[in-house]
C-alpha cells in the first residue's frame, strides 16, 4: 500500500513535468546573433564598424587628446576646483603618463574595438567591396595604434576572445598595413568622402610612407627618397582627381553642414543629430561655463607659444562666422579659432563675467595648473569646429558637423614635406611644383588670408602643419617626425624618449603574455 | 454564528474535486479556479461531540487572536477570536487541547471533565517545536542542522517602513541591512556573512510563501536629459506590506541554501505571510501617523560664516564681482520639510476547518522629508487554504497579493556631475544668495550653478508600479506522511515613470525654452512551476526521516520601453518649448520637436532555470540529525557546455542535551551543527554565452558580446559549525556560529584581451581567484524577568567578519568611481589579491603647506576597507503591568566611507567660484588656497563606526474598549532617533551604490544620497 502510494505520487510527478512545456533555449529578443547577420546582408555591420570609429576618434578624450594635449597645440590645465580629473590631463601635457593612465588605456580599447568589429565582420560573406571598406578601417585603426602605442594586437576572423591576440610591431605592422591597403585599394568606392574611398586609402599610404622612417627609430628617423617619393605619386593621384578644392571659408569645412560646403574633406566621419560622435566635445571642452549661448566646461587652452604662431591676418586664427540658426552675433565677436580677450554674449553682445562676477577676458597667459582666482578666465580657447547651435538647442544630443580626418590641406602639405625630405618635385594640379609654392598657395588663398612665405623648410613647414592643422589631431604625430615632440616647454622639462611611444595599458599587459611592455614603462 | 465548526464534506458536495481535474498550467486559469474555491460553501455539520470553550491570553493577559488550538492527533480544531476567546466540539475521548501561536511556545493543557480552560501563551522566542519553513517544506527546529534564523512579527523592528526588509534590520545576527538612500521606498543592501559580489547585486533570494521572486523592480530607469546622473534603484520589495509578513526565515549557511542552488549564493529569506486561521471572522484594524525630520547634517557655512569667509580667503566682500549677495538663506532647508505619513492596515481572517482565508488591505502615504518626493502604497493580499474531499487529502491554496506602489522622485542621483543633483546643489548654494527674487519669483541665472528649489520646483518625476503575485497551490495527501503539491505562481509587474522638466530651468543643457519630458515603461515577468513531494514518517521507533523531493521551472522576461522628447526650439522670438500651461509635460509630448524625439525598446533575452532538488532530513532519538541536499539547475543563460550545475550539502547535528549522561535539568538544549555546502550565483545579463549583436540607432549592427560557450556558475562553497544552547526553561538562549564562505570562480564581464567589442568590456568569464568571507556570529536571547506583572529581556547579537581576494589572475578590478566637478576618472576601490574585497586604494593625503595647496600626495595605497568586521544588534524590552517598551540599537562597526559628497561639493574651490563650503574646510588650521584642486585622496576617507538607535517603541495595552474593541494597543514609535559616530557626512549608514563602466558595484562611498530621516509614529491597533 505504501509502494503503491508512492509510485501514484511519483507518477504524477512525471506526469506533471512531462505536461509543462520547459523551454530552455535562449531566444535574443532585442539582440541578433550570428546567423541574423547573415542573413541581413552586413551592410548594416559594416555602417556599425564605421561607428565604432566614433568613440575614439571623434571627441576630446581619446586619439585627440593623446595627439593634441600632449603637444604645444592644447594645454588641458587643472583649474582649482575644476579638472583635476585624477591628474590625468596634466600627464598628458607634461609627459607624465604610466601605462595606468586612463585616457592612455580608454583610448587603446576604444581604437581595438575598431579592430575588433571590422575583423569580425570578416568572419561572415562580405562583397568584395564591404570587405574592402572593413578592411581600410582595420588598417586605419592600425596605424593609429602603431603611431600611438607601436604594438598593434591582431587576431584572425573566427578566432575566440579567449586566444591570446598576437603583436605586430613597429615596422612589421606599418608593412602589413601597407600590403593590406594596397589590397584592397582598387576594390573601394570613389565616393562619399565619409566612407572608405580609394582616396582614402591613398592619404593613409602616404601617412604610412612618410612615417615610415619614424616607426623604424622615433628618436632618430631617416627618410627614404622612394617613401618620399610615393607620398608624392599618392598626393598627385587626389590632385588629378580633382574631387577636391579650396573653401571660400576655412571654416565651412569644420561647418555643421560640412557634409555638404567641405569641399577640402577626403575623409570624415558623418555626424547627424542624434546618430553622431562626441565632435560636440570639441567647443564644449574649451568653452567657459558662462558663455552664451552655448556654455562649456571651460577645461582645455592653447599655448600662448602656439598661439604666437600665427600672424593677425590669418583667418584661421580666428574670426566671426556665420553659422545657420546660431545667434545673431550682433558685435561681429570671434566665434572660431581661437578665443582671446573679453568674451561676449553673442546674442545680445553683453559682456561676460566669470563665475564670482570678474570680467571674462582669456588671457594668454596658461599654467598647468591654475590656483589664482582668474582661474577660470587663463588660456586662449581654440574651437576649429564652428558651434552647431541647432543641435544644441535641441538638448545637445549630438552634432551635424561631419568629423573631418583626412583633407586636401594635409595632402599638399605632406607633398611640400615629401620634397624637402628628397623627394622629387613634380606639378600637378595648380598649387605649384616647389614645397614654398605649395605653403604660399595654401596661405594666401583667401581663406586663410596669411601672407606669403619667402622661404621654406623643415622648420618652417612644422609651424605650418601647426597653423592648418591644429585641432585635427596630427599634432604629436608631426612633431615627433620633425623631432621636436621631447623639447622642453613652458610646465614642461625635456622628456625621456620613452615619451615617443605611448605604454601598452597594464590591464593588457598584465593578460596578454605576448605583449612585451614598451621600453621604460 | 459559532466558530468551532467540526466540518466534513458529504459525497455528493465534492465541486472541489470536479474542478481540480481541469487544472491546466495557464495561469489565468488556475487563478479564476481559486477565486471560484473562495465562495465555496463553507459546509459544516456536527458529530458526537462536547463542547469546551475559554480565552487564550498573552503575557499581558490580553486576549490573543488567531492561537490554534487542536485535539493533538487529529484535524479537530479552532483557533482563538479577536478577544482571545473561542469555543470548540471536541471528540468525548479527547483530553487534551494543545494551544499554539507563532513566537510563542506551545503548550498542552489537560481537559479531561473541563467545559473551561484559560491559557496564558507564554513568549518563547527559541520554542524548540516551532516548525519552520524552510526550502519547499518545513522541519521542525530541532531538526535544523543549518544556520536558519527565524524572526517573528514581535522581534521585527517598529515603526513605519515602505518595504519588508526593514523589519530586519540589526535583529539577526550574520545579517547587515544598510539603506542606500534615505528616500521612502529608497533601495537597501543586504548583506549575509559579507560582501562577495564583485558583480551583481550580492542581494540574497527572497522567496514569498514558495515563490522566489526576480530581485529586480519594474521601476524604469531614469531617463533624464543629459547631464543629471543615474537615478537611484527602487527597492524591490516595496510591492509587499510589511503588515502581512508573518515571519521572516533567513537561510545563512550552504547546508540550508544548497536547496535553492544557483540563486542562493548571496543567502535566501523566506518571507511567510499571515494566514487566515480557523474560527469567527476576526477584522484587525491598524492606523498610525506621524512625522519624518531630517536626522543629521554636515556643517556647511551659512550667512555670517560665508561672509568670514569670503574675508578670509581674500574675496571681495562687497561690490558687483562679490559673492556676498546680501541674504541669508539656508538652502537645505528651503528644499527640505516634515513629511507626514499616515498607515492603514484592515484584515479580516477567519474560516473553518476546511477553508481558511485573510483579506487585509493596506494603505501607507509617507512624504520624504525632502520635499516633493514620497512613497504610497495600496495594497490587498488575499490568502486562502481550501480542503477538499471526505478524507480532506485534497488541499488548496491560493495567495494573490496585489499593490501599487506610487514614488514622487526628487533629482538625486547617484553619480550626478558638476551640477551636482539636488542635495550638492543646496549644499553648494552661497547663503547670502536668495532663492527667490523680491516679487517672490525663482532666483534662476544661467550657468552650472543650479538654484535647488528651482531645480526642485522645475521637475517631476513620478513612476507607479503595479504587482500581482498570484499563486495557486493544489496539494494532495496521499497518507499522513506523504504529500504531493504542486505551486503555479506568477509574479507581474508593471512600472511606469513620467519624468519632466521644466523649460524655465535653463541650467540643463537644452532646457531652455524647451523643456523636456521623457515616459517609460517596465514590464517584468516571472512564472513558476514548481512539484514537490514531501515525506514525513517515522521509519522505526527512534528514526524519523523528512524529505522532500521537487521539480521547479521558472521562467523570466523583462520588456523596457521609452519615449523622450525636448520641446521645439523657440524661433526668433517665439518662445518654444512645451509652452507655460501648467500642465504636465509628459501628458503631451507630442507637442515636442520632431527631431528631438528619442525611442528605445529592448527586451531580455530568454531566461529559463529548469531545476531537480531533494532533501532528507534523518532524526535518530532526537539527538542526532542528518541533513542532505542536493539540487541540479539548468539555466537557459550558460554556455551549452557548462548550461548543468550541481548543488549539494551535507549538514549534521548533535543534541547533547537529549544524551542521558547529559544533566538536562537546567540545559534544555544543547546542539552542535556542522554542514558544508555548494551554492551558486548566476547573477549577469542573459545572452552572455552567445556572439550578440546590437541593433543600434538609425540601422546599424553592432558586436556587443562574443560568446563564451564555457561560461559556468559562480560557486560557493561554505562551510559552518554551530551550537545552540538552551537554559533555564529557555529564558536563555544563545547560539554562536562559525563560517567560511569561499567564492569561486567569479562571474565577472572581463575585459578579454584587445582586440575585443568596444561597446561595453562584456565577455563575461568565470575568474580564477576567490573571496573568503570567514567569522563568528552570535546570537543572545535573554528573558531576564518574566513575571505576572513585569517583563525584561535583552537580545543581543554581534557578527565578526573578515574578507579576502586571492587568487586572482590579471590586473586589479577597478570600482568606486568618485563623481563631481574636476573628479572623473577618479576611483577610490580595488579588488585586489591579499586584501578586502573593494578595498580603498587611494592617494595619500600628507596635510597642506604653508600657501594652502595640497602637499604631494604619497603613491597610491591602501587606506582600509570598506566593509564592516562588526555587526552589532542590540534588542530590549521591558514590560510594566500594561506597559511595554521595545528598544533596538544598530551598530556596525571596522569599516572606512569614502566622503564624496564633501570632495566634490564642500572643498575650497567652490568658494572661489561663488559657491558654499564645508565648514570643515573654512575651519581647517591652515588656510587653503580657493585654487587648491580638490583631487580625491585620503583626505576624504573617514572611519564608518556607528551606533544607531534604530527604533524606540512606547506601547499601552488598552485591552478591551466597550464590547467590541477587543485586544486594543496604542504606542508611540521613533526611529532613527540617534546616531553616534564620527562621521561628518549626513548618515554613515548610507551606502551610494554606482556601478561603473565594468558594472562593478562600489561598496560604502557616500555622495550627495537623500539624507536619512527621524520618523516618528503614533498609532493605534485593535481587533474587532
Amino acid at each position: 500500500m505504501k509502494y503503491a502510494k508512492i509510485a501514484c505520487a511519483a507518477a504524477l510527478l512525471a506526469l506533471l513535468q512531462g505536461a509543462s512545456s520547459c523551454e530552455l533555449n535562449e531566444n535574443l529578443g532585442s539582440q541578433i546573433t550570428d546567423d541574423q547577420v547573415r542573413s541581413s546582408g552586413l551592410s548594416a555591420l559594416l555602417q556599425g564598424a564605421y561607428n565604432s570609429q566614433r568613440d575614439p576618434i571623434q571627441g576630446h578624450v581619446s586619439v585627440f587628446a593623446l595627439q593634441e594635449v600632449s603637444t604645444d597645440a592644447r594645454i588641458m590645465p587643472t583649474r582649482g576646483p575644476d579638472w583635476d580629473d585624477n591628474g590625468k590631463w596634466r600627464a598628458l601635457f607634461n609627459h607624465t603618463w604610466d601605462a595606468n593612465n586612463e585616457r592612455v588605456r580608454e583610448t587603446y580599447t576604444q581604437l581595438n574595438g575598431i579592430l575588433y568589429a571590422t575583423t569580425d565582420l570578416l568572419r561572415f560573406s562580405p562583397t568584395t567591396q564591404q570587405a574592402a571598406e572593413a578592411r581600410f578601417l582595420r588598417a586605419w585603426a592600425s596605424f593609429l595604434v602603431l603611431d600611438l602605442y607601436d604594438q598593434v594586437l591582431y587576431r584572425e576572423p573566427g578566432e575566440q576572445l579567449s586566444e591570446l591576440a598576437r603583436v605586430r610591431k613597429g615596422t612589421v605592422a606599418l608593412d602589413y598595413i601597407v600590403s593590406e591597403i594596397n589590397a584592397v585599394q582598387a576594390s573601394l568606392p570613389d565616393a562619399p568622402v565619409s566612407r572608405a574611398t580609394k582616396d582614402a586609402a591613398r592619404v593613409l599610404l602616404m601617412k604610412c610612407y612618410l612615417n615610415k622612417g619614424v616607426y623604424a627609430n622615433r628618436a632618430a628617423p631617416t627618410f627614404a627618397a622612394a617613401d618620399m617619393n610615393q607620398v608624392i605619386r599618392l598626393a598627385d593621384e587626389i590632385i588629378n582627381s580633382n574631387r577636391y578644392s579650396f573653401t571660400p571659408n576655412f571654416f565651412d569645412n569644420f561647418a555643421p553642414n560640412n557634409g555638404a560646403i567641405g569641399l577640402e574633406n577626403i575623409f570624415t566621419q558623418a555626424n547627424t543629430f542624434g546618430n553622431s560622435g562626441a565632435t560636440r566635445d570639441l567647443w564644449k571642452f574649451v568653452s567657459h561655463y558662462n558663455m552664451r549661448p552655448v556654455d562649456g566646461y571651460n577645461g582645455p587652452a592653447t599655448t600662448a607659444a602656439f598661439y604666437d604662431l600665427f600672424e593677425a591676418t590669418d583667418k584661421r586664427r580666428g574670426m566671426a562666422y556665420d553659422i545657420a540658426g546660431g545667434p545673431a552675433n550682433p558685435g561681429r565677436r570671434v566665434n572660431v579659432g581661437f578665443l582671446i580677450g573679453q568674451q561676449y554674449n553673442l546674442i545680445t553682445d553683453a559682456p561676460l563675467t566669470i563665475r564670482s562676477g570678474a570680467p571674462l577676458i582669456f588671457t594668454k597667459d596658461i599654467n598647468l595648473s591654475e590656483t589664482g582666482a582668474d582661474l577660470e578666465a587663463k588660456g586662449v580657447r581654440p574651437i576649429k569646429y564652428p558651434v552647431d547651435y541647432v543641435s544644441e538647442a535641441k538638448g545637445g544630443n549630438g552634432c551635424e558637423n561631419d568629423h573631418v580626418s583626412f583633407r586636401l590641406a594635409d595632402v599638399l602639405l605632406m607633398k611640400a614635406e615629401a620634397i624637402l625630405r628628397g623627394g622629387a618635385a613634380t606639378s600637378a594640379g595648380t598649387y605649384g611644383a616647389t614645397p614654398l609654392a605649395i605653403v604660399n598657395f595654401i596661405r594666401t588663398h583667401p581663406s586663410r588670408g596669411a601672407s606669403a612665405r619667402t622661404t621654406m623648410d623643415l622648420n618652417e613647414l612644422i609651424d605650418e602643419r601647426g597653423r592648418e592643422l591644429y585641432s585635427e589631431s596630427w599634432r604629436r604625430q608631426d612633431l615627433i617626425r620633425f623631432g621636436k615632440f621631447l623639447q622642453p616647454r613652458k610646465d614642461k622639462a625635456a622628456s625621456d624618449p620613452k615619451y615617443l611611444i605611448y605604454p601598452v595599458p597594464q590591464t593588457q599587459v598584465d593578460i596578454n603574455s605576448n605583449i612585451i611592455q614598451n621600453p621604460g614603462y | 454564528m459559532v466558530n468551532n465548526w467540526y466540518t466534513q464534506y458529504t459525497s455528493d458536495k465534492q465541486p472541489a474535486a470536479t474542478l481540480v481535474g481541469r487544472i491546466r498550467p495557464a495561469r489565468l486559469k488556475a487563478l479564476a479556479f481559486g477565486l471560484l474555491c473562495l465562495f465555496l460553501p463553507l459546509l459544516g455539520q456536527a458529530q458526537t461531540m462536547r463542547a469546551i470553550s475559554g480565552k487564550v491570553v498573552d503575557g499581558q493577559s490580553v486576549g490573543l487572536p488567531g492561537v490554534t488550538i487542536l485535539v493533538p492527533g487529529t484535524s479537530t480544531g479552532t483557533s482563538s477570536g479577536a478577544d482571545g476567546t473561542f469555543q470548540l466540539q471536541v471528540p468525548e475521548s479527547a483530553t487534551t487541547l494543545s494551544f499554539s501561536f507563532v513566537g510563542y511556545a506551545a503548550q498542552q493543557v489537560d481537559i479531561t471533565g473541563k467545559t473551561t480552560v484559560s491559557v496564558s501563551m507564554k513568549d518563547d522566542a527559541q520554542a524548540l517545536n516551532e516548525i519552520v519553513v524552510v526550502g519547499y517544506g518545513t522541519a521542525r527546529k530541532q531538526d535544523l542542522t543549518g544556520a536558519v534564523a527565524v524572526l517573528g512579527e514581535k522581534d521585527f523592528n517598529r515603526g513605519t517602513f515602505t518595504s519588508p526588509e526593514q523589519l530586519l534590520q540589526g535583529r539577526v545576527s550574520g545579517v547587515q541591512v544598510s539603506n542606500n538612500s534615505g528616500q521612502p521606498g529608497g533601495p537597501s543592501t543586504i548583506r549575509i556573512r559579507g560582501n562577495s559580489a564583485v558583480t551583481g547585486s550580492g542581494q540574497p533570494l527572497y522567496v514569498v510563501d514558495g515563490v522566489p521572486l526576480d530581485g529586480r523592480t519594474a521601476r524604469p530607469g531614469l531617463q533624464a536629459s543629459t547631464d543629471v546622473g543615474a537615478g537611484a534603484d527602487s527597492n524591490p520589495l516595496n510591492f509587499l506590506n510589511p503588515d502581512d509578513i508573518e515571519t521572516f526565515t533567513v537561510l545563512k549557511d550552504a547546508s540550508a541554501t544548497a536547496i535553492y542552488g544557483s540563486r542562493a549564493a548571496f543567502g535566501v529569506v523566506l518571507i511567510t505571510t499571515k494566514k487566515g486561521s480557523a474560527g469567527a471572522p476576526v477584522l484587525s484594524v491598524g492606523a498610525s501617523t506621524g512625522f519624518s525630520t531630517l536626522l543629521r547634517r554636515p556643517a556647511y557655512l551659512d550667512a555670517g560664516q560665508y561672509r568670514q569667509a569670503l574675508a578670509k580667503y581674500g574675496l571681495p566682500t562687497s561690490g558687483p564681482t562679490s559673492s556676498d549677495k546680501g541674504g541669508n538663506v539656508n538652502a537645505l532647508d528651503e528644499i527640505l520639510r516634515t513629511g507626514r505619513l499616515q498607515n492603514y492596515n484592515v484584515a479580516m481572517s477567519g474560516g473553518n476547518e476546511t477553508g481558511r482565508y485573510r483579506l487585509s488591505l493596506g494603505y501607507l502615504d509617507q512624504d520624504g522629508i525632502v520635499r516633493k518626493s514620497g512613497f504610497k502604497k495600496y495594497s490587498a493580499n488575499l490568502s486562502t487554504n481550501f480542503q477538499f474531499l471526505e478524507s480532506k487529502k485534497l488541499g488548496l491554496d491560493v495567495n494573490i497579493a496585489t499593490s501599487q506602489f506610487r514614488e514622487e522622485l526628487p533629482s538625486i542621483t547617484t553619480d550626478a556631475g558638476y551640477r551636482g543633483s539636488l542635495i550638492g546643489q543646496a549644499l553648494q548654494w552661497n547663503p547670502t544668495q536668495p532663492l527667490r527674487n523680491p516679487d517672490g519669483s525663482l532666483y534662476i541665472v544661467a550657468g552650472d550653478v543650479v538654484n535647488p528649489l528651482a531645480a526642485q520646483e522645475l521637475y517631476n518625476d513620478r513612476s507607479r508600479v503595479n504587482t500581482v503575485l498570484a499563486s495557486i497551490s493544489p496539494s494532495y495527501r496521499f497518507a499522513d506522511w506523504l504529500q504531493y503539491r504542486m505551486l503555479l505562481s506568477v509574479n507581474y509587474n508593471n512600472g511606469e515613470r513620467r519624468t519632466s522638466i521644466n523649460q524655465r530651468l535653463i541650467n540643463y543643457p537644452g532646457i531652455e525654452d524647451q523643456g523636456f519630458a521623457a515616459i517609460s515603461n517596465n514590464e517584468l515577468v516571472t512564472q513558476q512551476l514548481a512539484h514537490t513531494l514531501n515525506f514525513n514518517k517515522a521509519l522505526t521507533t527512534d528514526l524519523n526521516l523528512n524529505a522532500v523531493l521537487g521539480y521547479e521551472y521558472t521562467r523570466f522576461a523583462n520588456t523596457t520601453s521609452n519615449v523622450r522628447a525636448f520641446g521645439k526650439p523657440g524661433e526668433g522670438g517665439i518662445p518654444g518649448g512645451f509652452g507655460v500651461y501648467g500642465l504636465d509635460y509628459t501628458n503631451y509630448i507630442q507637442y515636442s520637436a520632431a527631431g528631438s524625439r528619442l525611442i528605445e525598446s529592448s527586451t531580455d533575452p530568454t531566461y529559463a532555470l529548469q531545476s531537480f532538488f531533494g532533501r532528507a532530513i534523518l532524526n535518530y532519538k532526537n539527538r542526532y540529525v542528518l541533513t542532505g541536499t542536493l539540487r541540479r539547475d539548468e539555466s537557459s543563460k550558460f554556455g551549452k557546455n557548462q548550461s548543468v550545475g550541481y548543488f549539494p550539502s551535507f549538514a549534521a547535528a548533535w543534541d547533547l542535551s537529549q544524551e542521558d549522561f547529559f544533566p538536562s535539568d537546567k540545559l534544555s538544549q544543547l546542539k552542535l551543527r556542522a554542514g558544508y555546502g555548494l551554492t551558486g550565483n548566476q547573477e549577469f545579463p542573459a545572452g552572455a554565452a552567445q556572439n550578440r549583436y546590437n541593433l543600434d540607432n538609425d540601422g546599424a549592427q553592432s558586436p556587443l558580446t562574443a560568446r563564451n560557450p564555457n561560461l559556468k556558475w559562480q560557486a560557493d562553497a561554505q562551510f559552518n559549525v554551530g551550537i545552540d544552547i538552551g537554559a533555564f526553561n529557555n529564558r536563555l538562549t544563545f547560539s554562536a556560529d562559525y563560517f567560511n564562505k569561499t567564492t569561486t570562480d567569479l562571474l565577472f564581464p572581463r575585459i578579454p584581451g584587445e582586440p575585443r567589442p568596444g561597446l561595453f568590456p562584456v565577455f563575461w568569464d568565470n575568474l580564477d581567484g576567490k573571496i573568503v568571507n570567514k567569522g563568528v556570529e552570535m546570537a543572545l536571547g535573554t528573558a531576564l524577568v518574566r513575571t505576572e506583572k513585569v517583563d525584561v529581556g535583552l537580545n543581543v547579537n554581534s557578527t565578526f567578519i573578515r574578507n579576502e581576494v586571492s587568487g586572482l589572475f590579471g590586473p586589479a578590478i577597478v570600482t568606486g568611481a568618485i563623481n563631481g566637478q574636476g573628479l572623473s576618472g577618479a576611483t577610490s576601490q580595488l579588488i585586489r589579491n591579499g586584501y578586502p574585497i573593494n578595498a580603498f586604494f587611494l592617494p595619500q593625503y600628507n596635510g597642506l603647506t604653508d600657501a594652502g595647496l595640497s602637499k604631494p600626495f604619497g603613491a597610491e595605497a591602501y587606506g582600509g576597507s570598506p566593509n564592516p568586521r562588526t555587526l552589532l544588534g542590540l534588542s530590549a524590552n521591558a514590560r510594566y503591568g500594561k506597559f511595554s517598551l521595545v528598544a533596538n540599537m544598530t551598530g556596525v562597526f571596522g569599516h572606512y566611507i569614502y566622503n564624496n559628497t564633501l570632495n566634490a561639493v564642500g572643498a575650497v574651490g567652490g568658494i572661489g567660484a561663488g559657491k558654499n563650503i564645508a565648514l570643515s574646510t573654512f575651519e581647517n588650521s591652515i588656510k587653503e588656497a580657493t585654487g587648491n584642486p580638490s583631487a580625491a585622496s585620503t583626505r576624504y576617507l573617514e572611519k564608518g563606526d556607528f551606533l544607531k538607535m534604530s527604533n524606540l517603541t512606547l506601547s499601552y495595552a488598552v485591552g478591551n474598549l466597550g464590547s467590541f474593541v477587543k485586544g486594543a494597543r496604542v504606542y508611540a514609535t521613533g526611529q532613527n532617533l540617534f546616531v553616534l559616530t564620527s562621521y561628518n557626512g549626513f548618515d554613515p549608514e548610507v551606502n551610494t551604490v554606482k556601478l561603473g563602466t565594468n558594472k562593478v558595484p562600489s561598496v560604502g562611498n557616500d555622495y550627495l544620497p537623500y539624507p536619512s530621516a527621524r520618523t516618528f509614529t503614533f498609532g493605534v491597533n485593535f481587533n474587532l
